[in-house]
């Protein structure tokens, strides 16, 4: 199954579609699975698939992070939980490796780690910059969190080269503890290698870096 | 006629024709109780309900007028009467203050006017202003207007016999306003509260941010590791806060007026009402408060004038002014340092023109000092000197230098003239007192030539500089000059010592920084120039010996630490876009702030210590202000200042045990926190993972049987496979 949305966009409102892959007319929008429309709320900014299929979460551009239910009707889903924990749009929202939490990138200069099942808040990372990406390391209690001002803003940050940094964070005690530097343009898109072992990043200056740790990395400890 | 579509419209009567449409019913209901009062539907009607005692209030009594003989018109004369003259003069004298609806000039059997007169006005504020404001009036050298209210008569004639004082107000107990500095012994459980308490045992100095665009504002105290928090509030203030010189009120301003806080809790302690205050100074001793508010003028509303002085202990208004163009600088009234005058200029209006006059008022009555202001025609600026009762002024020059310019010392309150010098070819001039009151050093904008343009500005060629120190210590205060060739970009006295500051710029990117010091009888001596510094600003310890060289603005907050003992470069760091640089009163860390009203982005403020080392980075969304508490001057004196100096060895054994002591608590209770967290965490993933084992079989089944747990589970390996190919085929024959 795939599952997408559309921008609101040319009159239509922004919808949440499901359809079925593994036939040819199972991808003509006409006929999906499941839709969704969102009238009257906000739009969705990005999405994401529950452990076993049974529903979809998406984070909205007011910040707001809902849970649909795609077990109950049949074109209609079912919001089950909505929770509002971010003050401005959703960035990003990626899963951890066994899909029981997700991490949101929001504009509101924090990223916040989620309870995949409850939908409930239970870390919060702090910046001074709009989050664009987060992810979680799949092998350590780490998250990376990469951000930047909003495109139009850049040219009146600081003119160091190379200023844009992926900051690495402690999961549980919503510590910094690394930063990678590299990037001159801010980080859009930030991702932990399956095997935990690199990362790769993208930013608006248009490069994508692949950065591996060295044994340092894998060697630090918090002291407690 | 046949029936229409509109049959079921109400009341439909077809005898009379088919538009016609009864009326619906307009009465209320019969049990219909009006629930809104009168004064709702018709308040702004009802305030001119005529009252029955109100007539009385807006008449007043106008005595003292001439007694004038009612003459007989003469018949064909156009020449009026005298009591018409009379009548007419006072007439108009009274008719600014509102319209005088009725009069009475009462008539004595003699046909002359008894003396005096009563005027009716349309309203009893009116009747009231005119009363104020004319009571007293001179009308010519015989004749004082005595006013009053007609109801005052029967006021003061009932007065009771039996006068009871007033019944003493309980004395509202501020607590300790200056409990921020006390010392308490290391009790035991002093560890344990101490950041619930309100104390200091540690003497850190104290400071508030103002952040989130003025919504939050928050006071810290500077302990280490961190700082705490000793009392944040919402909206405590509508525009910005300011800390009294002594730092014992914290004053917040808002639409209505000002209120002042402090003690241990910050309750509030003094509120004072005036309308739309944008400014506010404090005197030197925190005995007043000075407020200008712009809006008090332009609503036209008689008694609120632009510029109120208050006195802090009661609260009550002493002296009001109305703004003129000497406000366009605030403060507007400047303090001598021990509260004693304040001093303002002023353009008066003469008779031959406006003069420019130092009007000087005393305190506590807040008169004008020997009911006349200092008349210098063309003063620009004065200032006041931070130690001494001594004012120092400047007139510039007149035509070219036919008249020098003039600067002159002038002692109060005896208006004794204790220096003057006289300067030529000057542009501009700024005077600096240094704090101790010792030194006044005067910097002159100079000319070589004069050239008059054709659209009549004037340009001046072959600018330098001069310095004119006046010694006030000495006898006859003698005054040493030294000249300057490049421009002067800051200059700034050292708070506690004699040397100063300047920056020069030599080129368009580099300046250079100069150090000199101050000798009675020869000019100041030049100690030390340090080259090639990005610096625009220069910022001296409150106690003098260290000073920051900044480089604000377009430099985007370089910063260099330089102690002038022997010139070494402590430190040098940057801010990103700093905005402002606070050191605090004693003078051991500072403050760069970048402010959100400078800059929308990346506000918050950074603690260093006074040898250019970075503490701590504070980022506050959308800070505005940071300011150090500031303290009032030390009750030791010089003798204990000098044992303690000596004894410092001492003590500083005592501190340092203390700082470690601090400091592994500090971490003891940061590695317990963790160990919580940890714990609390590894339960819920611990749960989660239970769940997911559960799972596995169903997701096994969702992806037909692939297994994508992990990466190396089944179907990820990668299999090696190679395959020949041919590329060429060449025949080479060989012979």
């Amino acid at each position: 199954m795939i599952a997408y949305t559309t921008d609101k966009a040319m009159g239509n409102p922004c919808e949440i579609f499901v359809v079925d892959s593994r036939t040819a007319d199972g991808l003509n929008a006409a006929d999906p699975i499941v839709k969704i429309p969102i009238t009257n709320g906000p739009k969705v900014t990005s999405m994401l698939w529950g452990p076993l299929d049974e529903y979809l979460v998406t984070g909205h551009e007011s910040g707001e992070v809902v849970q649909w239910d795609l077990r109950s009707g049949k074109t209609e889903g079912k919001k089950t939980i909505m929770t509002h924990e971010h003050s401005n749009k959703i960035n990003d929202m990626q899963l951890n490796q066994d899909g029981t939490m997700f991490i949101t990138a929001s504009k509101d200069h924090t990223a916040k780690l989620f309870d995949m099942a409850t939908l409930e808040p239970m870390k919060t990372f702090k910046t001074e910059r709009p989050v664009n990406s987060a992810s979680i390391s799949p092998i350590k209690d780490h998250i990376v969190l990469g951000g930047g001002q909003d495109a139009m803003d850049v040219t009146t940050t600081s003119s160091r080269q190379g200023k844009f940094e992926a900051r690495f964070y402690h999961l549980i005690f919503e510590e910094e503890f690394a930063r990678v530097k590299g990037h001159f343009g801010p980080i859009n898109s930030l991702m932990f290698h399956p095997d935990g072992k690199s990362f790769a990043s993208g930013g608006e200056d248009g490069y994508i870096r692949l950065q591996e740790f060295d044994p340092a990395y894998f060697e630090f400890r918090f002291d407690y | 006629m046949s029936r229409r579509k509109n049959s079921e419209s109400i009341g439909n009567d077809s005898e009379f024709g088919d538009n016609y449409v009864e009326e619906p019913d307009f009465s209320d209901p019969e049990d219909f109780v009006d629930d809104i009062a009168e004064e709702e539907l018709l308040g702004d009607i009802l305030q001119h309900k005529p009252k029955e005692t109100g007539g009385f209030d807006s008449i007043i009594v106008v005595d003292g007028i001439p007694q004038v003989a009612k003459e007989e018109k003469k018949p064909g004369s156009d020449q009026k009467t005298r009591l018409e003259k009379l009548q007419n003069i006072i007439k108009k004298l009274y008719n600014s203050y509102g319209t005088i609806t009725n009069e009475y000039w009462p008539i004595d059997a003699n046909n002359k006017t008894k003396g005096y007169v009563f005027f009716e006005y349309k309203r009893p504020e009116q009747a009231a202003e005119a009363v104020k404001a004319t009571n007293g009036h001179k009308l010519d050298k015989t004749h004082t207007f005595v006013v009053n209210l007609f109801t005052d008569f029967e006021k003061y004639a009932n007065i009771s016999e039996t006068w009871q004082p007033p019944e003493p107000q309980p004395y509202p107990d501020l607590g300790n306003l200056h409990y921020f500095l006390e010392l308490t012994p290391n009790t035991p459980s002093a560890n344990a509260s101490a950041a619930t308490r309100r104390q200091e045992p540690d003497c850190f100095n104290q400071y508030a941010v103002l952040s989130d665009a003025g919504g939050s504002t928050a006071i810290y105290s500077n302990s280490l590791p961190e700082p705490t928090l000793i009392e944040e509030r919402k909206l405590w203030t509508e525009k910005y806060i300011k800390w009294s010189p002594l730092g014992t009120y914290l004053a917040t301003l808002h639409g209505k007026g000002v209120a002042l806080w402090g003690g241990e809790k910050f309750g509030q302690i003094k509120r004072f009402s005036h309308p739309g205050v944008e400014f506010i100074d404090f005197s030197p001793c925190e005995k007043y408060l000075v407020t200008f508010s712009p809006m008090a003028e332009s609503h036209g509303q008689p008694g609120t004038h632009a510029i109120v002085v208050w006195e802090v202990l009661t609260g009550q208004e002493k002296r009001s002014f109305s703004a003129d163009r000497s406000a366009a600088v605030w403060p507007a009234l400047r303090w001598s340092h021990n509260d004693k005058y304040f001093a303002r200029l002023q353009r008066v209006e003469r008779k031959d023109g406006p003069v420019e006059t130092i009007s000087i008022y005393e305190t506590p009555s807040c008169g004008l000092l020997d009911k006349k202001s200092l008349e210098v025609p063309g003063v620009r600026d004065f200032s006041w000197s931070p130690s001494d009762t001594i004012i120092s002024y400047w007139v510039p020059e007149v035509n070219y230098g036919e008249t020098p310019a003039r600067v002159t010392l002038l002692k109060i309150p005896s208006r004794e003239v204790i220096r003057t010098k006289n300067l030529f070819s000057v542009i501009d001039l700024k005077m600096h007192w240094q704090s101790s009151g010792e030194h006044l050093c005067v910097k002159v904008d100079r000319y070589n030539r004069a050239k008059k343009e054709k659209d009549d500005t004037i340009k001046y060629v072959g600018v330098h500089y001069n310095f004119e120190i006046f010694h006030l210590r000495e006898k006859n205060v003698p005054v040493d000059s030294m000249e300057i060739k490049d421009k002067i970009m800051a200059f700034a006295w050292e708070p506690v010592g004699s040397k100063f500051a300047i920056v020069t710029s030599v080129s368009n990117t580099s300046n250079n920084v100069s150090f000199y010091c101050v000798k009675s009888g020869t000019e100041p001596a030049l100690l030390k120039t340090l080259e090639k510094k990005a610096c625009n600003h220069l910022f001296w310890s409150p106690r003098g010996q260290h000073i920051i060289l900044a480089g604000l603005l377009n430099l985007n907050g370089v910063f260099e630490f330089v102690d002038t003992n022997d010139f070494t470069v402590m430190g040098a760091n940057d801010h990103f876009m700093c905005t402002d640089v606070e050191w605090d009163p004693t003078g051991r860390y500072v403050f760069t702030a970048v402010s959100w009203w400078g800059h929308k982005i990346d506000n918050g403020f950074w603690l260093w210590t006074f040898q250019g080392r970075v503490v701590h980075r504070h980022n506050v969304q959308r800070m505005c202000n940071v300011q150090w508490r500031p303290r009032p001057k030390t009750l030791l004196s010089e003798r204990q200042i000098k044992n303690i100096k000596k004894n410092l060895n001492k003590y500083g054994a005592q501190f340092d045990l203390k700082d470690k002591m601090r400091a592994s608590r500090a971490s003891k209770e940061l590695i317990e926190g963790r160990q919580r967290l940890v714990k609390a965490f590894t339960e819920y993933r611990n749960k989660c993972i239970e769940l997911w084992k559960e799972q596995k079989p169903r997701r096994l089944q969702l992806r037909d049987g692939v297994d994508t747990d992990s990466l190396s589970a089944g179907g990820g390996e990668m299999e090696e496979e190679s395959v020949e190919l041919i590329v060429k085929k060449e025949v080479t024959i060989i012979p």
